[in-house]
């Protein structure tokens, strides 16, 4: 930020939200210049904790009265550079407007502040009978603001669906500092849909302070599968014939040999070290039906050349069986000093194509890729491996990681399945969409944000380039 | 429905491809003229009747199916492909597009998306928006855009998709869709059973929230159009009830059979002494399918507010008319009603002072769906008041669509 004067803005937001709620040292900042999109760094100017949807109100028109860029943060778990404040300006922490306002059951809803964590709701709703949907592997620190900013998934989309299909509305500040209800606890509003459209903005149109979210009727019961395989092009062929089958498992994850070493290394589950990919399946639903379903997938896995599969025996070895699964990033650090995740995704019945690949551009970068995803929805998780340290890799990990979205691209695919396109991938906007395509997007932001003072340079290319020129991979970590 | 009927237009323009699409509407929005995007024309009373004369812009040869990857589960078609001919690709391969729609052979994909159309099975498949995962259209200035793609999780961009479902064409024409399908489901059968009045409907409506059964559809059916001798037939009923309850479930045959035996269980539980089991029901589904369009009613009304609020809608509304009938989605909150007579007070006294407050009270929201007469079509009277905020939809609006050509005057914006 320049030209501004820093220290009346500082003032006017202690006035607007208490001292206690601006932090402007240096030293404090440094804790804001990034999110979980770590390559790029940048502190914001000031970073303000709103308690209420009036603060983050007056703080937007302080913002506008100054002249200064300004972006909403929740729990900073944004894979995509989504919270990365470009041009410093003021960071909105949304994290102290955490409060769980309402639960419905009989209206099947719940609404929450953007700061409550994903997890907190699903602890609340114990007991209930049911449950809120997305489930993002992160959920035990990212927020529901922040999975509505960027239309969170998880393993259990692929049965369940995303954060959008859970959002029936919101309260939202508009880059002008006016305060809007879009929808609420009723289906169907009146109007156009601006709900689905502020689902997965990045922040870029609205900062959301109230949600209204749809709960979900818990599962009678669950069958939890363990398909060992000898190949990885086997265990994709049994996704492919699982879904064609006509079952909608609950969650179907793959996880392939290189990332279960790490993982049995960290949680000794007692996977097969040998094997060259497994797949984690769990079907849910009515009890009368779920025996018949779990046949049915293990005569699937066999058909397709599974060596076993195992069962959960119980609800501790699924929950077990889910840590390793939702965990398995963080056992990554046994593979190598530093990783890459990234977050394409392809028709389903591309996945051995995809895989293969990976496989061929990892071996000609001399770049070694371990894989875990969401097999069901067909949204790979690549894993590159590399050592920041040495600075002719680094450039391989990029080059290897280009190349796999741009193969998910000619698939008919996408360069993000639930990450985002942030800072990280705005490059890959142009591949993906026409200019005609981009500035109907660009007409969208523009009616929510003319300025586009808020949450600047995120998501949509600028006219002249294409989005920053990496020097580093990202993606520490992913879902 | 014959187009002139209800829209002002000097011809119909029918272009074949969408760069067709995207040369008429240029045409059009360098002379400013209207166009009224039309599909199979089985909603053109929905909205505001038009009043500035124009071009219809018929979608009927954009009606190529593009793409059928049945194996991923997606569909990819032009936005003139009738609902019927979809329903009808998609059962060779045992899936379907869970969203039921009245006249499904004039019924057009893209017609459906633009109203936003959902039917019975919304509660326990996806609606309609939760099922388009890209989206091609023409805005009004004939750019061609598009949103989403072809794979069911994808977050790059704007969610199109979601923005212009229920647009109702004012944003931009719609060209094609990938849609996101689930398999049909091995079985599917009916109970339901007949309730003296709107409190012992909500003790029922009340307890499937905790209920062990998980009911693809849950309507509530009143007035003298689910009271016929057919209907009656459907429901194996010799004389006519106030309010029926109808519950149908979805799955194996095992899931349906258990479902059907927990549901009479819990029903017998709260009272009701004798569940009827209409079984596969298909006449019976057909009828809640139609229901909206069906009949001759001469003011069809949809009230959207929450759940518990279904039966108080249904009261209020045989408060206005004690011979309407009534088909509501009750799990969703959806009220259909289909007056028996136009309100003798006049519409805006009706609406405004009566039903619309009623709905409002649960959280809720009320638009006219069909209104022959044409009389007394206001923004309010259709629309009704919203606390949606206009000034922003009216500059999305502006933006995608500057000279205003499409649908003018129709929409909300």
């Amino acid at each position: 930020m320049t030209a501004i004067a820093l220290p009346p803005l500082i003032d006017r937001l202690r006035r607007a939200v208490g001292t206690e709620n601006v932090l402007a040292a240096q030293s404090d900042l440094v804790v804001y210049e990034c999110d979980g999109f770590t390559i790029e760094k940048n502190s914001p100017d000031v970073v303000v904790f709103p308690s209420t949807t009036e603060d983050v109100a007056a703080i937007v028109k302080i913002c506008n009265a100054a002249g200064v860029p300004f972006l909403p943060r929740g729990a900073g778990t944004s894979l995509s550079g989504g919270c990365l404040p470009i041009g410093g300006g003021v960071m909105i922490v949304l994290t102290r407007m955490k409060r769980i306002l309402e639960i419905n059951l009989r209206d099947r809803y719940a609404v929450v502040e953007p700061g409550v964590v994903n997890v907190w709701l699903t602890n609340a709703l114990k007991g209930t009978g049911y449950h809120y949907a997305p489930d993002p592997s992160s959920q035990g620190a990212c927020t529901i603001g922040g999975n509505v900013a960027t239309n969170s998934g998880g393993p259990h989309t692929l049965k369940y669906g995303v954060t959008v299909n859970h959002v029936l509305g919101m309260e939202a500040v508009l880059a002008d500092g006016s305060v809007v209800r879009l929808g609420g606890p009723a289906e169907d509003p009146v109007g156009l849909d601006l709900v689905g459209a502020v689902v997965g903005s990045e922040g870029t149109l609205a900062i959301v302070t109230k949600i209204w979210v749809r709960l979900t009727k818990n599962p009678q019961g669950h069958r939890t599968m363990l398909g060992v395989f000898e190949s990885v092009d086997d265990a994709t062929a049994a996704i492919s014939e699982i879904i064609g089958a006509g079952i909608v498992p609950a969650a179907l994850e793959m996880m392939d040999q290189g990332i279960l070493v790490a993982v049995e290394a960290a949680f000794q589950f007692g996977f097969p070290l040998d094997a060259q990919a497994i797949l984690l399946i769990e079907v849910d639903g009515l009890e009368a039906g779920l025996d018949q379903q779990r046949d049915q997938i293990i005569e699937i896995c066999k058909q397709c050349g599974a060596r076993e599969v195992r069962l959960a025996r119980d609800e501790k070895e699924r929950l077990k069986l889910w840590k390793c699964r939702k965990q398995a990033f963080g056992a990554i650090g046994r593979l190598s000093p530093s990783y890459c995740t990234q977050d394409g995704v392809v028709p389903r019945t591309k996945l051995p194509h995809i895989l293969r690949k990976i496989i061929e551009i990892g071996a000609r970068h001399d770049i070694r890729i371990v894989n875990v995803f969401h097999a069901g929805d067909g949204n790979i998780h690549p894993i590159l491996l590399f050592d920041e340290r040495n600075a002719a890799q680094v450039q391989r990990v990029l080059a290897a990681s280009n190349e796999i979205l741009d193969e998910c691209l000619a698939c008919g695919g996408s360069v993000t399945g639930e990450h985002g396109i942030g800072v990280e991938k705005i490059g890959f906007m142009s591949k993906m969409f026409s200019p005609t395509d981009l500035a109907a997007m660009k007409n969208l932001r523009d009616a929510f944000n003319p300025r586009g003072n808020l949450s600047p340079d995120k998501m949509l290319p600028t006219a002249g380039g294409c989005g920053m020129e990496q020097k580093h991979p990202g993606r520490r970590a992913a879902l | 429905m014959n187009p002139r009927d209800y829209l002002p237009v000097t011809e119909t323009l029918s272009p074949s491809n969408p760069d067709e699409v995207a040369s008429c509407i240029r045409h059009a929005c360098e002379s400013s003229t209207p166009l009224y995007p039309i599909g199979g024309g089985t909603s053109l009373d929905f909205g505001m009747p038009p009043k500035a004369e124009g071009r219809g812009l018929s979608l009927s040869k954009l009606n190529r199916v593009i793409d059928y990857p049945a194996r991923d589960m997606t569909v990819t078609v032009e936005a003139g492909v009738t609902m019927k001919v979809l329903a009808e690709l998609l059962a060779k391969e045992r899936q379907r597009l869970p969203v039921d729609v009245p006249r499904a052979d004039q019924a057009t994909i893209g017609g459906v998306i633009a109203s936003n159309w959902n039917g019975p099975r919304r509660y326990g498949e996806s609606s309609l928006r939760d099922s388009v995962i890209g989206i091609g259209a023409v805005d009004g200035r004939g750019l061609p855009f598009k949103g989403g793609g072809r794979v069911v999780k994808n977050v790059a961009g704007y969610d199109f998709c979601k923005l212009l479902t229920g647009s109702l064409g004012t944003l931009g024409v719609v060209t094609q869709v990938t849609l996101r399908l689930k398999p049909i489901p091995e079985q599917s059968a009916l109970m339901a059973c007949s309730l003296p009045d709107a409190e012992s409907a909500e003790k029922l409506l009340a307890a499937l929230i905790a209920s062990q059964v998980t009911p693809t559809a849950i309507e509530l059916l009143a007035g003298p159009e689910w009271q016929t001798a057919p209907v009656l037939a459907d429901l194996g009923q010799s004389s006519p009830s106030a309010l029926y309850l109808v519950v149908g479930v979805e799955g194996t045959g095992l899931e349906v059979e258990s479902m059907l035996r927990q549901l009479s269980a819990e029903w017998r539980e709260l009272g009701v002494e004798a569940p009827l089991v209409v079984g596969e029901g298909a006449l019976l589904w057909q009828r809640l399918i139609e229901f909206p369009q069906a009949g001759e009613s001469p003011l069809v009304l949809k009230a959207s507010v929450v759940p518990s609020g279904v039966t108080a809608m249904v009261a209020a509304a045989r408060r206005v008319d004690p011979d309407c009938s009534i088909q509501a989605h009750a799990g969703n909150g959806t009220v259909i009603i289909q007056l028996s007579r136009f309100p003798t007070g006049g519409l805006s006294r009706a609406l405004v002072g009566n039903l619309q407050p009623a709905a409002a009270a649960h959280h809720g929201q009320l638009v006219v769906l069909s209104n022959p007469s044409g009389t007394e079509m206001t923004h309010q009277s259709v629309w009704g008041a919203t606390d949606s905020p206009l000034a922003l939809m009216r500059e999305v609006k502006r933006r995608f669509d500057p000279a205003d050509i499409l649908n003018r005057g129709r929409f909300v914006v």
